[in-house]
């Protein structure tokens, strides 16, 4: 005997809700009834690797980097090779901060000239 | 009122819900794996039960009760198992939308809840579970799954969508899937709409493909270049969910693309015996089409499977969602 029900998508959402729970219901239910209970924990499967290789989850900055730079940013590689040689923007704001830090002390040492001299 | 609710608990649990969809995700595992076999000069399953047809399901009570689940140290395998079995839950509650059920609901826009229900929901679980259980190889299939559904979800979803609504267009419940089957075949010999429908047919194969994780598209697995993908930590009654999960996915994809795109029993009626053999007729030709693109073609890399989706699925649905739309 088949039941047609034809409802307002409301209606239809509610329904589908029951039917969902319901089925949860039994498929979690029959799941546990049968599955084995005995558990054992492994490490974790990496092809006979020690779990250290994955230390890192994601790749470094350092490596997205590079990748980036040599794959899409060839032209700009190029240039930042010439200018800095290493080819990182890294080393250059390295080089440029060091400069930087000598300005501030450079600066701060007159502005204490400046103040004691009068 | 009370026959009804009655009516409606066995369509969930039995016919053509739980009980129905696990035999029906079985017996398609095994035709799969006869076909595969014969493809490649092998006998297939043969040996448990008459010509081997209940191996599915010796496998997957052998993995369910396995002598010990292996978990690794980082796992979280009671949370995998709430998603994998929310998962089948929302693909069993699907069924009551589809046309075969005892206890039918229909509503306008109804196809839309049956697509969340049926796709949404259990990629999403099953990826969710995939996490729970991390390992390198489980983020890398994940991504890949992730890349390719991205393509295939709404190339499935179109496919879905498209045929509902010419077909309920001025007739029945509007966008319901109930009302659409009953009129689809009468698009397969229009002469507007026969391009629409082979175009959508020609889609649907290719997203059917690509949920199944069948070759050329079965990237997110990779078996021997990535272990498992996704599904490299899954063991015992994990692994047996997971497959059954993945079984019945197909299953009502296969029985959505039977009613909707081929128009069900139509023209016959639904209880009559015509009606029945063309339905089952209609479901194996469509899952005989998925096994031989799985047997006849090697696994594509990740941007060669993007693009024949994009030029076999996305285009031919883009193209057929403006002709219908002009209709």
């Amino acid at each position: 005997m088949k039941t047609t029900l034809i409802l307002d998508p409301a209606g239809a959402l509610t329904i589908t809700t029951f039917a969902m729970a319901l089925s949860i219901l039994v498929v979690f239910i029959l799941y546990y009834a049968l599955k084995s209970r005995r558990v054992r924990t492994s490490t974790l499967y990496l092809s006979g690797e020690p779990e250290n290789v994955v230390s890192t989850p994601t790749p470094s900055i350092a490596s997205m980097y590079w990748g980036f730079m040599k794959r899409f940013a060839k032209s700009l590689y190029r240039i930042l090779v010439e200018e800095v040689h290493t080819g990182s923007l890294h080393d250059w704001a390295r080089f440029i901060s060091s400069w930087l830090a000598i300005l501030i002390i450079l600066a701060i040492i007159i502005f204490i000239v400046f103040v004691l001299m009068g | 009122m009370f026959i009804e609710v009655l009516n409606g608990i066995f369509s969930i649990i039995v016919f053509p819900g739980l009980v129905f969809l696990v035999a029906l995700g079985f017996f398609t595992q095994y035709l799969v794996r006869k076909f595969s076999a014969r493809y490649q000069k092998r006998m297939g399953p043969s040996y448990v039960g008459p010509a081997g047809i209940l191996q599915p399901l010796y496998d997957f009570l052998k993995l369910l009760r396995v002598k010990e689940i292996v978990v690794s140290r980082y796992a979280m395998p009671r949370v995998a198992e709430l998603f994998l079995v929310i998962g089948i839950g929302s693909i069993v509650s699907s069924v009551i939308f589809l046309p075969l059920s005892l206890f039918n609901v229909a509503s306008v826009f109804d196809v839309l809840i049956f697509f969340y229900l049926s796709s949404v929901m259990p990629l999403f679980m099953l990826i969710l579970a995939s996490l729970s259980m991390p390992s390198p190889y489980t983020n890398i299939g994940v991504s890949r799954l992730l890349s390719l559904v991205t393509l295939a979800e709404p190339v499935y979803f179109a496919c879905l969508v498209i045929p509902v609504y010419l077909a309920t267009r001025g007739k029945g419940v509007f966008m319901s899937m109930s009302s659409a089957y009953a009129t689809v075949v009468e698009l397969w010999v229009k002469p507007e709409t026969i391009v629409v429908m082979i175009l959508v047919f020609i889609a649907f194969i290719i997203s059917i493909q690509v949920k199944a994780m069948y070759p050329p598209f079965n990237i997110p697995e990779a078996e021997q270049e990535i272990i498992a993908g996704f599904e490299t930590e899954f063991t015992g009654p994990l692994l047996a969910l997971a497959k059954l999960l993945h079984d019945l996915d197909l299953v009502v994809a296969l029985i959505a693309g039977t009613y909707i795109l081929l128009g069900g029993p139509a023209p016959f009626r639904h209880l009559s015996i015509e009606g029945i053999i063309l339905v089952v007729v209609k479901y194996l030709l469509l899952l005989f089409i998925v096994v031989t693109i799985k047997n006849i073609m090697g696994r594509y890399r990740i941007e060669q499977a993007l693009h024949t989706i994009f030029k076999y699925g996305v285009i031919p649905v883009i193209v057929a969602a403006i002709m219908s739309s002009l209709i």
